[in-house]
């Protein structure tokens, strides 16, 4: 696949000033009235623009270059809002002014047909990014039949999740997190790739595959659960895919079945692990399972996987597996205090649910015509998936690690640099 | 087969005693006289002509829906096979794949005739429904029939892999069991609220002692929102039995005779233990239909492969086809004589001296009294719950008749003074 036009570069390091941090909003209020002003002459460009790319099927130098420092800035103010960049941004958006920037392609023949149904077109991307975040939208609001100034809102589940619990980990230890970072910048990223195609910056469709969005970043350390699979394999069988929910609801009323077993299980496990320090091998086994079959029905249910899976969450059997550690022995402070520890993770992984489920509604459409997944979709579904995975682990015990937001894959380190890397 | 055959001859005779038991014990007293209902004397020719044709675009659907259904099944049970690849359950979660997708199939087959049910339903304004609430509600409502198939085939495929092709042997009981389960529970299901009008509980309180099912609670299920039609039934058995009726039937437009019909008419179903009988019906068909399943399917290797699916749900579809006759007969019998023995010689008296409410049987010619025509041939039994075998078949051939005038003329005057009870006067 050829590389996307618009590209995210992530300079930078995730050490941020505690200060700025801290008054992050209040900061870029000047932004927030320039974006604004900016978004407003933006319309008439890109409506003139629009007609000029339609008559000469390239767009205007001069719009084209207007219309690409728009972009630019809308990244690099979102950066900094979203805490994926620490200095204070120009306003002008210039290319290499600010560390997270973007590489905008110059001004190229478009297809006229895309062109003319751009903004239809671009609702599916406008969707997930809506759903990751990213996007300011300036506009009015009616209530009791007048207009009115809604002002400047942030969009995006994912993003604003992720900037929050940055906000803190910032304050307290002075460095954003290197999952939400990634996360973050994925958002914002794919935001300003729907900017441009939106703004005729670009005739390419928005690549929703974190891999390709954060290529060059920094690959976390390796988790101990892991997704496994064929990532080529993108086949989907239309009639099943046509009924896929329905489909699902035998295994999902299996998996509620299952997990009120589960739940005891796991309160058990807690006390075992309270005294022993090291959970019972057969509950462990057991909830390994369930979590491991939660996997595989939400795979189904998102059109991650093509597969009916089997009720038994047996590891091996799925295309589209997980890895789980072997019972260890697990610090009891974090055993005590496990729930707690996990709802910034769990916030996290509903915020990411968004997207699954708009990856999912739009795969359905895709997979119904073309008879497979569109890649970036499958990618970021299969990203989501791997959170919500890690997220279930650490939350019933099955490992002390701490779920990792980066939409990059864990690479494989020394054991000793692993545990290093985790207790950060 | 020489030494099975006094055993067949065995279980042939036992099966022929229940079926004689059951048909005997559903059939009227022969004091009781039902008067002769003629059509003609409560409704003008052109009505009955417009009723005639409503119910044979009915009959034209049904046909055209069953001839699909087959020919998809047919086809799936021929090539449905491709579908395992699609699977990574192993056979039994194969196979309950390989079900729900032929069931899918022959949803997806059978909308346009759903559609077009449905657009001749509201054109004679019998449903407030939608056409996209209908397609999606059926599309969604899959799921839960999914469920139901997928824990009948984990049964038949669990025994199939246990005991070979004498699995119909333990699955035909689990069966019953669950229809049993089904029937009890179905009350809880359906919900409803207490009915409300004092003078009705006092009656039905009194109906009660006369049939000998005390305590038994009438509710009242809330359905005008998807139709106008008036309907009740008895439903449950021991502790969850009792008397539904639709929030259409007990809205004003039926006198408290018409009222007091139906639901001795309800009452009769559970004094007779029609609910039982119909379970009873059911085990007598479940075990011969398993067995014809496991005969057929023995040429894909019984039904503990997944590939014998397909073709065991055609089997399983034409069985139904076939004892199709048999059951409307067997509900026919007891729609048409439902009510209390003791109530209904009262209100056939009473109707001959033209002073009652059985209105289906009766010359009447005031307003009240037509309608009510209605609320007596559509008291048809939901003897049991959404296991598949609940019935809401046709009333016979005159009431029938009767009741799609009676539709039709409701639906068309329910616009006009839908509050005040609606009726036309009488031609």
């Amino acid at each position: 696949m050829h590389e996307h036009p618009v590209r995210l570069v992530i300079g930078g390091d995730l050490r941020r000033y505690r200060p700025t941090v801290f008054f992050r909003l209040l900061l870029a209020i000047p932004h927030f009235i320039w974006i604004s002003l900016w978004s407003i002459g933006m319309v008439f460009v890109v409506v003139v623009n629009w007609f000029v790319t339609l008559l000469s099927g390239t767009p205007s130098k001069t719009m084209h270059g207007w219309t690409s420092a728009y972009v630019r800035y809308t990244l690099h103010l979102n950066a900094y809002v979203y805490l994926v960049g620490n200095p204070y941004p120009g306003f002008m958006g210039e290319e290499g002014e600010y560390p997270i920037d973007l590489r905008l392609p110059e001004r190229a023949s478009q297809s006229r047909s895309k062109t003319f149904f751009r903004i239809f077109l671009a609702v599916p991307a406008l969707m997930l990014a809506s759903a990751l975040g990213g996007g300011f939208a300036a506009g009015y609001t009616s209530r009791n039949g007048r207009s009115k100034f809604a002002g400047l809102s942030g969009r995006g589940a994912l993003a604003t999740t992720c900037a929050f619990f940055g906000w803190f980990a910032c304050m307290a230890k002075g460095e954003m997190p290197k999952g939400l970072r990634d996360a973050s910048a994925y958002s914002i990223g794919y935001g300003a790739q729907t900017l441009a195609y939106l703004l005729l910056v670009t005739d390419r469709y928005p690549d929703s595959d974190p891999t390709a969005m954060l290529d060059g970043v920094d690959r976390p350390p390796e988790h101990p659960v892991r997704v496994v699979g064929d990532a080529d394999d993108l086949r989907l069988s239309r009639v099943t895919v046509f009924f896929r929910l329905p489909l699902a609801i035998p295994h999902i009323v299996w998996l509620v079945l299952w997990s009120v077993a589960t739940l005891v299980a796991v309160v058990v496990n807690w006390f075992v692990m309270l005294f022993r320090g090291t959970p019972a091998e057969s509950l462990h086994r057991f909830v390994s399972r369930y979590v491991r079959y939660q996997l595989h029905v939400s795979a189904f249910l998102y059109l991650v996987a093509n597969p009916f899976p089997g009720f038994d969450g047996a590891p091996g059997r799925y295309p589209l597996d997980l890895e789980l550690p072997q019972p260890m022995r697990q610090n009891r402070w974090k055993t005590f205090f496990r729930f707690f520890l996990a709802i910034p993770a769990l916030v996290v992984g509903s915020a990411l649910s968004y997207g699954l489920i708009v990856t999912a509604f739009l795969t359905w459409f895709v997979g119904l015509a073309r008879g497979e997944a569109p890649w970036g979709f499958r990618n970021f579904a299969a990203y989501a998936l791997r959170y919500a995975a890690q997220t279930n682990a650490y939350l019933y015990l099955l490992t002390e690690v701490y779920p990792h937001a980066s939409p990059l894959e864990g690479a494989p380190t020394p054991q000793h640099e692993f545990v290093e890397a985790a207790a950060a | 087969m020489t030494r099975r055959l006094p055993l067949v001859a065995l279980a042939a005779a036992a099966w022929a005693v229940a079926a004689l038991y059951l048909w005997n014990t559903s059939v009227v007293p022969s004091s009781l006289r039902l008067p002769h209902v003629d059509s003609h004397r409560f409704f003008t020719a052109a009505q009955l002509h417009a009723a005639s044709s409503y119910s044979s675009v009915g009959v034209w659907l049904w046909v055209g829906g069953t001839i699909v259904q087959l020919v998809v099944l047919a086809v799936y049970a021929r090539r449905g096979e491709r579908f395992t690849r699609d699977s990574a359950a192993g056979p039994m979660g194969t196979g309950m794949l390989l079900g729900m997708i032929g069931f899918a199939l022959v949803w997806l087959a059978q909308v346009p005739f759903t559609v077009l049910e449905l657009w001749w339903e509201r054109r004679q304004h019998l449903t407030h429904d939608g056409y996209a609430a209908t397609v999606f509600g059926g599309w969604f409502g899959l799921g839960g029939a999914f469920v139901f198939l997928c824990v009948a085939l984990a049964v038949v495929m669990g025994f199939a892999r246990l005991v070979g092709e004498r699995w119909w042997l333990p699955a035909a009981p689990i069966f019953v069991g669950l229809a049993l389960l089904f029937a009890f529970i179905d009350p809880w299901l359906v919900g409803g609220h207490a009915l409300h009008d004092a003078r009705l509980r006092s009656a039905a309180t009194r109906f009660e002692r006369l049939e000998g099912v005390s305590r038994t609670p009438i509710v009242v299920e809330s359905v005008h929102q998807t139709t106008t039609l008036p309907n009740a039934e008895a439903a449950g058995m021991g502790p969850s039995r009792r008397v539904i009726l639709w929030d259409t039937l007990v809205d004003g437009r039926f006198t408290e005779r018409e009222l007091d019909v139906v639901v001795a008419h309800e009452l009769g179903h559970l004094a007779r233990h029609h609910i039982w009988k119909d379970v009873g019906w059911y085990a007598l068909f479940a075990f011969p239909g398993a067995w014809a399943i496991a005969r057929a399917t023995r040429t894909r290797g019984g039904m503990a492969r997944p590939r014998a699916v397909p073709l065991g749900l055609l089997v399983l579809v034409v069985l139904n086809l076939l004892a199709l006759p048999l059951q409307n007969a067997i509900s026919g019998t007891w729609r048409q004589r439902p009510t209390g023995w003791r109530f209904a010689r009262r209100t056939i008296r009473a109707a001959r001296s033209r002073s009652s409410a059985v209105s289906c049987r009766r010359r009447s010619t005031s307003r009240t009294r037509r309608r009510s025509t209605t609320s007596c041939s559509r008291t048809i039994p939901r003897s049991s719950s959404g296991s598949g075998w609940r019935r809401r078949g046709a009333p016979p051939s005159d009431v029938r008749v009767i009741l799609e005038a009676w539709k039709l003329r409701q639906a068309r005057t329910a616009d006009l003074a839908p509050a005040s009870g609606g009726a036309s006067p009488p031609p």
